[in-house]
This record gives C-alpha cells, sequence and structure tokens, in this order.
C-alpha cells in the first residue's frame, strides 16, 4: 500500500513539473534547457512572499505571474532568434539558466533557504499513514492536468496551439499568428514551471541550484510523451514507478537514474515514445 | 576518350609539403613554451594550469565531435571520468608498482573506449537524430555519477578517492606531461581535420544522407569517432587522476560536460585553437578570481555563452578569423588536386538483369502508394518514369535506393536482394542516387565532394591530402561540358543552382554505379545545361554500359534521350514500353490533364 | 647585463623583499568552507566565529605583534571545490594555517595539499574519526565522544532495542553509522536497517518507506551537516515519523531554522548555547555586541572555530614564529578555555572534550540532559603520538 502511494505521489510530482516543459517542446519545438531555473525562481517567489509575511500559499499566484513575465521576456530576446537552430537553442537556454542561478544567487545568497510547508502532518490512508502533502500532490497534477487539457482542447489558444504543433507552416499560411502563439505558449509553460517550484519546496531544500536534478528527468518524460499531455501522464506513471521500485529494491541512487536510463531506452527502441503516430 | 586532364585546371601540383611544416612548426613552439613555463609560472599558476591543459585536450575531443561532425555531446567528460576513475581505483585497491600503473592506462583507455561502442551504438542508428543523439550523451555521464555514488568504499562515492599512489613526477613533471600531451593531440587533431579522411567529418555534419548514398555509412564514421575519442578523453582523466590526486564524481558529470562545450562554444567550434585556448584561459581565471568574484564570474560567463550562441555561433576564433581576413585581405590558397582519369571497373555484362523488382507495394497505414510494381532494367536501358504529382515516383525511387523502406515484395540488384539494407549497402550493390534538391557538401569544396564520392574506391588518406584525385570518364565529361572544372577549388555552397546539380550527377557518377535513380534531374536547369546533362546521360548508357531510371516532368526530355518510359498513376504502373508509343498514348494524355482517377 | 643575470637578480631582489615581508606582514589564516552545497547553512556562523576571534585578537595587539588576517573561500562543500579552494589559498594567497569546518569529502581532497605546501590545518567539524596526517588537528568531536551517551540514553531510559540508521554516503556518514553499529550491537541492542544517500542527495521517500515497515525502536541519523539534514527532517515529519529520533549531526542552529520540525531530536554536542561557564557568556556577549542582529546562532560546528583561532595564537606564540615545523611541534602543548571549556589537542592531535546530550525544544532551543565531562577520543592516530 506505501509503495503503491509512493507510485502515484511520485508520479503525480513528476507529472506536475514536466507539464510546462511538455507546453513549450510541443508547440515551439525546442527544449527548454531553463527549465530547472524557472523552477528555482518559482521556489524563490514563495521564499519571498514568506519574507513579505504572506501565507506561503501566496507563493502560488506570484510565481506563476513571475515565471510567466520573465518566460515572455526570454522567448523574445533568446528562443525567437534561435528557432531554427534547436540544437544551439538548447544551449541557449541552459546559459540562461546559468544566469538565472547566479543572479538568485547574488540576489538571495548561496546558501538554502528554509521556509515553513505549504502543508504538513499525515492521514490515515487505508490502514496507513501517509503523507498529506504527497497526497495533496496527486490533486494538484489532477487538477493541473484537467486544466491544461480543457486549454488545450477548449479554447482559441489551445486550438492553434495545436495547429502549430501539427504543422506551423500550414498554420501560419491559414492567418495563425504562429508568433503570437508560441510567445504565448512559452510563457504558460514558464509560468507552470515556477508554479511546480512553488509546489516543490516542501519536498526539497530551496537553492540556487535546485532546479537542475529536475530538469533531466522532466526532459527525459518529455522526449518520450512528444506532444501529447495524457502520454507525458501515462509516462510519468510508469517511470514513476520504475523510479520508486528501483529505489526501493536496489538502491536510491540508482532509483534517481532509472527515469533517464528506461527512457532512453525506450526511445531507441520506438522514437516516437508513448504518443501513439 | 578525353586524354589525361592533367593540368585541365591550370592550377599547379598540390603543395602538400609546405601544408606540413607550418602546424608542425607552431607545435614545436608550443611544446618550447610547455617545456619553459614551469621555470617562469608560480606553483599555484602550474598547478592550475596542468589541469587546465588536461581539460583543453577534452575541449578538443569535444570539438571534433561538435564542429567538425555536428555532433552536440555532452559525454566526453564521462570518458575523462571513466579513466580518472579507473585509474585511481586501480592505484587504490589493486597497487601501484610500474606494472599497476601501466595496466591503469590500458583500463583508463580500453574502458571508456567500450563504453563509447555503447554510447556509439545506442546513438547512431539508421534513423537516428542529432538531438536522440544529444540526449543519450546527457543521460550517460549522470548514468556514470550515480554509479560512482552507488560505488560505496571502491569508488569513495561522495567523498571520492584520495590519496593513492601517482607517477613520480614532481609539479614541473606533470605540467611538462599534460601540456605536451595537448599539443600532441592537437597537432594530431589539425593534421586529421585537414586530411582527406578528415573531410568525412564535415561531410557527416554536412549531409548525411548523401554520405551513405555515396557508400560511406555515416553511424561508422560517428561511431569510429566516438570510440577513438573516448579513448583519447581516458588518457586525458588517466593523467588528471595523476596530477591532480583527487578524483571525485564532479569530474564525471554533466555539469563538467556542459562546462566543456561551452568552453568549445565561446572559443569558437570548428577551430580546434579556439577551444583550447578559451579553456586555457577560462579554467584559470575561474580557479585564480576567490571570494565573490566566482559567482559573478558563472554571470559573465553564462551571459556571454548566452549571446555568442545567438549572435556569434562561431565563437571568439570566428570573429578573429573574420577580423585578420579583413585586415590581411589575402585569398586562402586551397591546395587543389590534380584530375586524372581512374582505370574503370570491369565491363558490365549487357544481357543480364540488373534491376529486377517484383510485386512491390508500399504503404503509409492505410493510404496505399505503390501497388504491384513489376519492372525489369537491363544495362544499357535509359528508363523514364513519369506520371503526376502524387503518384508515387519519388517513392518508388526511395525503394530502390533504401532497402530500410518497409515495403512489401522483392527488389534485386545485379540478383541480389536489397530489402533491409542500408543505402550504404545498396550503393555497394553498384546503385548511384541523385536527389531531386541537389545534395553535396555545402562547406566544402568541389574537389572535396569529389574525392569523398570516391571513398569507396580509394580510401582517403587520414594524414595528408592526396595530390592527385582519379574520377572515372563520365564525372570528368560532366565537369568539362558544364564548367565546372574551373571551380575546382570553390566552396560548393557558393555555386549557382545548375552547376550544384551538376556537381552531384559528376560525384554519384564518380561512384561508377552500375545502376543510376535520377529525380527530376532537369529542374531548374537552363535549355543548355538541360542538353548538356541529356547528352551525358545518352552516353552512358549507349556506349558505358550503365542503366539509368530518371524521374521526370519534362515530355521532350523524356522523348529525347530515353529508350523506354514506363507511366505511374495512383500507385499503379499502368504503361511500360517504347518511348514514342507511351508518350502519344491516350493514357498519359488523360493522367496528365486530370482525368482517369479510380 | 645578459638576460640571465637581469632575471637571476631580479628575482632574488624579490624574494627578499617578500622575505622581509613575511616577518612583518599579517599572518593569513585560511578559512576553506562550504559557502555554496551541503554546508551553506551553516557556513556563514564558521564564518562569523573566526572573525570575531580575529577581531578580538587584534584588538588586544594581535599575534607576536602582527595582526591577523582572514582569507575565505568556497569549497562548494566536496572534494573537487575544496581541491580548488586549498590550491588557491596555500599557493595563491600562500596562508600561514588553514583553521576551518568541512565536509570530510573536503577535508581528505585538500591533505595532500597541506602535506606538500606544509601548512598547519585545524580541523574544527565533528567528523567520523581517524584522519590523520602530522599537520592536521582536531579540536571537534569523534564518534567515541559522541555516540555513546546518544545510545546509552535510548537503551536505559527508553528501552530502545531496535535501530535504523540512516546516512549521507560518504567518509562522515559510513565512518559515524559504522561505529554507531558496532557501539550498538556491543551494548546488545540490534541494527534493522541502514540505508544511505549521496550527500546531495534530497529525496528520501523510499528510504523513509523502508524505515515505516521495519517499525524501529528508534532512529540514528548521520548526514553531510546542513541541507540534508534539513530535507530529511522535514520529509521524516511529512510522513508521520515521531519515534525517538537522535541526530549526530545537527547543530543547534540549523535546528532552530528547522522549525517545529524539529522538535524532539536528540543530540550529543561540545557546545550548545545554554552551557552555563564565565567564558561562555563572555563569548556570547561579544558575538551579539559584534553582530547584532545578524548573528548567526553559535553552535557545535562553529564554535570550535573560535577556540581554534586562539589555539593557533597561542601555539604560534610558545614557538615564537609561524614556522610550520615549529609550529605543528607547539600546538599538541598550548591550553585555551573557551566557550567549551580548557581545549587542549594533546590525544595524538585531537582533544578529550565535555559532551551534553541534549533534547530539542519547541521553541528551538536545547535542553541539556546530561553532561559528560572531559570524555576522551580514544585512539585516533597512534603514530602520531
Amino acid at each position: 500500500m506505501l509503495l503503491l502511494l509512493d507510485i502515484l505521489t511520485t508520479a503525480a510530482i513528476l507529472f506536475v513539473v514536466s507539464v510546462g516543459l511538455l507546453a513549450i517542446f510541443g508547440v515551439l519545438k525546442i527544449v527548454n534547457f531553463a527549465h530547472g531555473a524557472w523552477l528555482t525562481i518559482g521556489a524563490y517567489c514563495a521564499v519571498v512572499a514568506v519574507k513579505l509575511g504572506l501565507n506561503p500559499w501566496a507563493g502560488l499566484p506570484i510565481a506563476f505571474v513571475a515565471g510567466a513575465l520573465l518566460g515572455g521576456v526570454a522567448e523574445l530576446l533568446i528562443i525567437r532568434p534561435l528557432y531554427r537552430r534547436p540544437l544551439d537553442a538548447i544551449l541557449a537556454t541552459w546559459g540562461l539558466g546559468i544566469v538565472i542561478g547566479q543572479l538568485i544567487a547574488l540576489a538571495f545568497g548561496r546558501d538554502v533557504q528554509l521556509i515553513p510547508n505549504l502543508m504538513s502532518g499525515t492521514v490515515r490512508v487505508l490502514s496507513v499513514d501517509y503523507s498529506v502533502y504527497r497526497l495533496f500532490m496527486l490533486f494538484a497534477a489532477l487538477a493541473i492536468g484537467v486544466l491544461f487539457a480543457l486549454t488545450i482542447e477548449g479554447t482559441r489558444l489551445g486550438l492553434s496551439a495545436r495547429a502549430v504543433i501539427m504543422n506551423e507552416t500550414l498554420a501560419r499560411s491559414l492567418g495563425i499568428d504562429t508568433d503570437r502563439v508560441r510567445l504565448a505558449t512559452f510563457m504558460i509553460g514558464a509560468g507552470l514551471a515556477a508554479l511546480a517550484g512553488v509546489l516543490l519546496t516542501p519536498l526539497t531544500s530551496v537553492d540556487p541550484n535546485m532546479g537542475v536534478a529536475w530538469l533531466i528527468g522532466a526532459f527525459m518524460l518529455v522526449m518520450v510523451a512528444d506532444t501529447s499531455y495524457l502520454a507525458l501522464a501515462a509516462a510519468c506513471l510508469v517511470f514513476g514507478g520504475a523510479q520508486v521500485l528501483v529505489s526501493t529494491f536496489v538502491s536510491p541512487v540508482l532509483g534517481g537514474i532509472s527515469v533517464a536510463v528506461l527512457a532512453a531506452l525506450l526511445l531507441r527502441i520506438n522514437p516516437r515514445g508513448f504518443s501513439r503516430a | 576518350m578525353p586524354e589525361d586532364t592533367a593540368l585541365l585546371n591550370g592550377r599547379p601540383a598540390s603543395t602538400t609539403a609546405l601544408e606540413w611544416r607550418a602546424p608542425a612548426a607552431a607545435a614545436l613552439v608550443a611544446a618550447l613554451i610547455v617545456w619553459i613555463s614551469p621555470l617562469v609560472l608560480g606553483a599555484f599558476a602550474a598547478n592550475v594550469l596542468t589541469r587546465s591543459m588536461l581539460y583543453a585536450t577534452l575541449a578538443v575531443t569535444v570539438d571534433l565531435l561538435w564542429g567538425f561532425t555536428g555532433i552536440l555531446t555532452f559525454g566526453q567528460a564521462a570518458f575523462f571520468g571513466v579513466g580518472a576513475y579507473a585509474t585511481a581505483m586501480t592505484m587504490t585497491s589493486l597497487g601501484s608498482t610500474p606494472a599497476w600503473m601501466a595496466a591503469a592506462l590500458a583500463l583508463a583507455i580500453v574502458l571508456p573506449m567500450v563504453l563509447g561502442l555503447v554510447v556509439g551504438w545506442l546513438s547512431f542508428y539508421h534513423g537516428s537524430t542529432p538531438l536522440y543523439a544529444s540526449v543519450i550523451s546527457l543521460v550517460f555521464p549522470i548514468v556514470v555519477t550515480q554509479l560512482v555514488y552507488s560505488g560505496g568504499l571502491l569508488t569513495g562515492s561522495s567523498s571520492g578517492l584520495v590519496g593513492y599512489d601517482t607517477l613520480p613526477l614532481d609539479l614541473e613533471g606533470f605540467f611538462r606531461l599534460s601540456g605536451l600531451v595537448m599539443v600532441a593531440v592537437t597537432l594530431a587533431a589539425w593534421v586529421f581535420v585537414r586530411s582527406d579522411a578528415g573531410k568525412l567529418l564535415v561531410a557527416v555534419r554536412d549531409n548525411d544522407v548523401r554520405c551513405a548514398y555515396l557508400g560511406v555509412s555515416p553511424r561508422r564514421v560517428q561511431i569510429t569517432l566516438t570510440v577513438a575519442l573516448a579513448g583519447v578523453a581516458g588518457v586525458a582523466g588517466f593523467l588528471f587522476a595523476h596530477a591532480s590526486g583527487v578524483v571525485a564524481p564532479e569530474n564525471t558529470g554533466f555539469l563538467f560536460g556542459t562546462q566543456v562545450v561551452i568552453w568549445v562554444a565561446l572559443g569558437g567550434r570548428g577551430s580546434l585553437l579556439g577551444p583550447v585556448f578559451a579553456t586555457l584561459a577560462i579554467d584559470y581565471l575561474s580557479a585564480s578570481l576567490s571570494g565573490d568574484l566566482p559567482f559573478l564570474w558563472q554571470l559573465v560567463l553564462g551571459a556571454a555563452f548566452v549571446i555568442i550562441i545567438i549572435f556569434l555561433p562561431d565563437g571568439v576564433a570566428g570573429l578573429a578569423r573574420r577580423a585578420s581576413a579583413s585586415i590581411f585581405r589575402s585569398s586562402k590558397q586551397t591546395r587543389v588536386p590534380r584530375i586524372a582519369l581512374a582505370a574503370p571497373h570491369s565491363a558490365v555484362e549487357r544481357s543480364a538483369t540488373l534491376l529486377k523488382v517484383s510485386g512491390l507495394a508500399r504503404s503509409f497505414g492505410s493510404l496505399s502508394v505503390l501497388e504491384n510494381i513489376n519492372l525489369e532494367i537491363r544495362p544499357g536501358e535509359l528508363v523514364s518514369i513519369v506520371g503526376p504529382n502524387g503518384a508515387g515516383k519519388t517513392t518508388l525511387i526511395r525503394c530502390l535506393s533504401d532497402g530500410s523502406e518497409p515495403f512489401k515484395g522483392v527488389v534485386e540488384i545485379g540478383g541480389k536482394p536489397m530489402k533491409g539494407l542500408t543505402p550504404d549497402r545498396v550503393v555497394a550493390l553498384g546503385v548511384g542516387r541523385k536527389f531531386q534538391v541537389a545534395s553535396i557538401f555545402e562547406s566544402l569544396t568541389v574537389a572535396e565532394c569529389l574525392r569523398l564520392a570516391r571513398t569507396t574506391s580509394e580510401t582517403p588518406s587520414g594524414i595528408g591530402s592526396a595530390p592527385r584525385l582519379s574520377l572515372p570518364v563520365a564525372s570528368i565529361e560532366i565537369l568539362r561540358l558544364t564548367g565546372l572544372i574551373d571551380l575546382i577549388a570553390s566552396p560548393a555552397g557558393l555555386l549557382s543552382h545548375g552547376m550544384k546539380q551538376a556537381l552531384e550527377l559528376g560525384m554519384v557518377l564518380a561512384l561508377e554505379p552500375r545502376l543510376i535513380l535520377l529525380d527530376e534531374p532537369t529542374a531548374g536547369l537552363t535549355k543548355a545545361e538541360r542538353a548538356t546533362i541529356g547528352t551525358v546521360l545518352r552516353h552512358l548508357t549507349a556506349e558505358a554500359g550503365y542503366a539509368i531510371i530518371l524521374v521526370e516532368h519534362d515530355l521532350d526530355f523524356v522523348r529525347e534521350i530515353s529508350s523506354r518510359v514506363v507511366v505511374l498513376h495512383q500507385g499503379r504502373l499502368v504503361l511500360d514500353g517504347a518511348v514514342d508509343d507511351v508518350v502519344n498514348s491516350e493514357t498519359v494524355r488523360t493522367i496528365y490533364s486530370g482525368g482517369g482517377h479510380v | 647585463m645578459t638576460p640571465k643575470l637581469f632575471a637571476a637578480s631580479t628575482v632574488s631582489l624579490l624574494l627578499a623583499t617578500v622575505a622581509q615581508a613575511a616577518d612583518s606582514g599579517p599572518i593569513v589564516i585560511g578559512v576553506p568552507v562550504g559557502l555554496s552545497g551541503a554546508n551553506s547553512v551553516v557556513a556563514p556562523s564558521v564564518v562569523q566565529e573566526a572573525q570575531l576571534a580575529v577581531d578580538e585578537i587584534n584588538t588586544a595587539g594581535g599575534v607576536l605583534g602582527r595582526k591577523l588576517q582572514l582569507e575565505v573561500a568556497d569549497d562548494a562543500s566536496g572534494a573537487a571545490g575544496a581541491q580548488k579552494a586549498f590550491d588557491s589559498l596555500i599557493y595563491q594567497k600562500k596562508v600561514d594555517a588553514l583553521i576551518s569546518m568541512e565536509t570530510s569529502a573536503a577535508r581528505n581532497a585538500g591533505l595532500p595539499a597541506v602535506s606538500k605546501g606544509r601548512v598547519p590545518f585545524i580541523y574544527t567539524s565533528f567528523y567520523e574519526g581517524h584522519s590523520c596526517n602530522k599537520y592536521l588537528f582536531v579540536d571537534a568531536w569523534v564518534p567515541e565522544q559522541q555516540v555513546p551517551p546518544i545510545v546509552d540514553n535510548f537503551a536505559k531510559e527508553k528501552n530502545a532495542k531496535t535501530y535504523f540508521l540512516i546516512g549521507s554516503d560518504y567518509a562522515f556518514g559510513r565512518g559515524m553509522l559504522g561505529f554507531t553499529r558496532s557501539y550498538i550491537e556491543k551494548t546488545g541492542g540490534k541494527v534493522v536497517g541502514e540505508e544511505y544517500l549521496p550527500m546531495d542527495g534530497a529525496d528520501w521517500t523510499p528510504i523513509l518507506s523502508k524505515l515505516k515497515d521495519a517499525k524501529p525502536d528508534a532512529i540514528i541519523t548521520s548526514t553531510a551537516g546542513g541541507a540534508p539534514n534539513v530535507t530529511l527532517t522535514k520529509q521524516m515529519r511529512a510522513a508521520g515519523i515521531n519515534l525517538h529520533y537522535a541526530n549526530l549531526a545537527v547543530d543547534e542552529g540549523t535546528a532552530k531554522s528547522m522549525g517545529a520540525d524539529a522538535t524532539g531530536i536528540y543530540l550529543s554536542a561540545s557546545y550548545v548555547t545554554g552551557i552555563d561557564s564565565p567564558e561562555n557568556k563572555k563569548f556570547l556577549d561579544a558575538a551579539n555586541k559584534k553582530f547584532g542582529a545578524d548573528l548567526k546562532t553559535p553552535n557545535d560546528l562553529s564554535v570550535p572555530e573560535y577556540e581554534a583561532v586562539y589555539l593557533y595564537k597561542l601555539a604560534v606564540e610558545k614557538a615564537g614564529s609561524t614556522d610550520p615545523a615549529k609550529v605543528i611541534e607547539a600546538m599538541p602543548t598550548v591550553s585555551f578555555t573557551g566557550p567549551r571549556g580548557a581545549i587542549v589537542m594533546d590525544k595524538q592531535h585531537h582533544a578529550p572534550l565535555t559532551m551534553y546530550l541534549g533534547q530539542v525544544q519547541s521553541d528551538g532551543t536545547v535542553k541539556v540532559a546530561a553532561t559528560f565531562k572531559d570524555v576522551d577520543p580514544g585512539e585516533q592516530c597512534p603514530n602520531l603520538k
């Protein structure tokens, strides 16, 4: 039972962290290697909220807005010029991540920040005491997933985004302002990443480099999921489950790399990953 | 038959001898500087630079992979780390006698090379993308680091390994050893990229599909390069373990791997010297700044990296090159080989069937693009395939040249089935393919492109540039008739559209393929150019005994040169016969005017 | 003048100037410490204590008439960073001594440079013991001094028979828990689980699930000081684990910043702010006066730094110079009475210490449950007499 809850909550956490990256990869076709930095930005928004005397939950809206705004600036200045050079876009966003990390370190110091938990305690679930916050993450992931799905399937922006994902040239020739779609998508993806950063604060230590560890896992999950958020959910479940199983029965160290290794092997066998043709 | 065209281009024979002197002299000077430096540098600078020079060696390997071959890799750090750990673990657990040290060196070379083979096999396969290769190169160092962490006392885990016996050299000794290795590796790399074989790297980067269709498997080039450079990285790791006395998980990790890429990008990818100097400068400066400055420094470096990637992809070296070009205004004297006539392959049997297609079918999901195609072609035939757009012509060509296409039915070339063979192996059966959009190597010169086309008949030299380029008569004919012979030394990317088409045809003919597949060879050409190509093609089939399959829309051209015409419509072969019969038939007229859809 | 002669005379002139400066310029103390990485939570306090000691000594006239000067370098709490920091301090800044608290990974990586550069090194962090080098002196505790009080208390007062051990996977984590395991088994207890994460690891979920399954009577942890402590405790409380919990590596400062999660943790330390002695009161007053609101809680990882600077001063004064050979000869013979009492590093370069067993209260302070005077460090380095 404990194992099952661990698997479900780990999958939920991975989903929340990766969904922003998926949106950006699907529409802009580039991998935002500054994703880890945006997680960090979000976490530090929570720190700022606490310092201002607000409830730590206030960090959520602050982070989303800050992340989206900074994302817009980044898209205009850095992503747009590299539209046709996807490998160089990986490098440039990595550099951007370094710059952001150093700016945060200069502003807040290099040491670890400690803020009160968003939620503490345990609750009894079917004969087992389980962390309330981890269970909350399950609901958070579902909520974000549903909101995301509604946006993609139900809004004009979502429709335009899907058109761009399928065939950007055609979309542009049909009159869709693809530049605006890309900008909006990047802002939303960045905002989601910052949001995820806030949600991570009870689970990990907050320091300028906290995002890097999550970047690779998120990146591999997005590679496997290609452009489908349902595929992402499936990938998070399968690989998150593998991670928990390996961590528990083999070693926590090897568990940490199971997502990356399994994803790489899967892509070798089937380059389309979890998404169907 | 044209005579020996030895001095056709009027330029002097190659200057291979002079090409050796400049780099050798530079290497000698560098070696001397390395030798003297420990006497003038302080202990701190010497200590730091010893490590920097090993990192510079690593940067050279990354430049060869990324700058020249187009493989963005974060993984060289992992090979370096594996070499370092193999060394330290041997010294710690097994012993430090000279025998064990030699064993450690061997292990530091062999183990990374084996891992390089695994990484290469994972990353480079028919249909792999550069993004996937980069992904693997990212995952690999992470896996290595985690394996180190889970190694407990054997690898020292987070503590790393320290205190093992090292080579009995003092600080100056290690400095000189590292420096000389760096100079040697850089020199070897420099010589290699200038050589004929070195051009293969650029070819793979520019156009790996064209490489495959010249009979050179790009995968093999990429994997071989990865394995070889993994060994070099391992040697650097071995020296690092001895020179620094401490081996830590950070030396294997992906953060270190990204750092090397940053140094190469800032120095200038594809320039070899740029990355070397950038690594030395940046690593030394990073170590020298203390207090808060290292963090400001990282910020500056990160920002510089972003700016260079966006605005100056060629890095500082590119900037220097452009600056010196504008100052000195000299034109590079590229050495130009002498064109010579190659002895032809054995004559083709006129009667044997060259190509036999039985029941070929190809569908994408539920959409059937080719259905039940049956075709037989003998040497000397010039077959044109006509049909409206969407009839499946290019798909047919693809199925005839790329055995990895999932088609049904049988395709035999010279009696050998080609199903399942990758393009480079199909080329080995005697097939040459010319693409609709001229598929050449934009960064290389015309002569270099042609030489690469001869790779399967004459293995290119790995250390120099051969003074003579042997081409079969058909290639030379194309060069002469189109005037390309006067542009032998110009970069292929600067040629006009028509010249590029001619170059590609020349490259394909250089393969001396028995069966040539041409996809709309006259598209975008002038009337005169079309006539030239037509003459050559007819000559090839009539006199040299080649077989040619031609996909064409220009019915006049088809009528002029073909010996036979095949009509494709909605994936089916509807007509196959002599030129006049087919061209004048009702069916063709109906099809082309849009009627006759099933 | 030939170029060679010119060079030679310039060099000798420079050397002479430098030699002169060496005798009258400031005495430079290098402080390589984890400003980033796992130790970054505790490093600021260490730097503050060093500054306090240096300021006090300089105000009182310095050492042999020379002022003390600090050079701080970041070792990133790890081996690779330490190598760079030690290189920079020893060869570039040419420090006269190294006095610092570091992770064991960093310390081990720096020792080769210490030996090569012949620099006295006072290590001020508690650690797993048995690190021996003729230039290395330790004024903080080793497992022989810290573990027995905890295990004895759990076994006798709380009837704990089964223990679950969690640590960071490096020399310190493994060393401490290795000693703990043998002490537990020697005194009749049983270890039902021993799990490790790398120093920078932050996800303890699978280990905590294992812990829940094992149902031990007590938990003993030994992670790297700083961040790993925080994440482990946070996640443990979030998982609802409220067993008897002793943390071998937490200091009062980190415990205070952990807030409510830290309540109930047992620790065994050579310093707690509640020590009732005139030296401690004087020390705390001076610290508060100098740093005011910016003062980071002095703790078991930073107070030894303060005392070590004084010990170095005394050693230099006794030796009559900063010459490394003379200083390391004098070091085991000098005694300084600081906030932790009288400190002498005369037991094979280690020091007998008074240990306090305490429990963290809900307001973050540590309540002392028992005191053990002058606990012997045991046989740490038999080859260094």
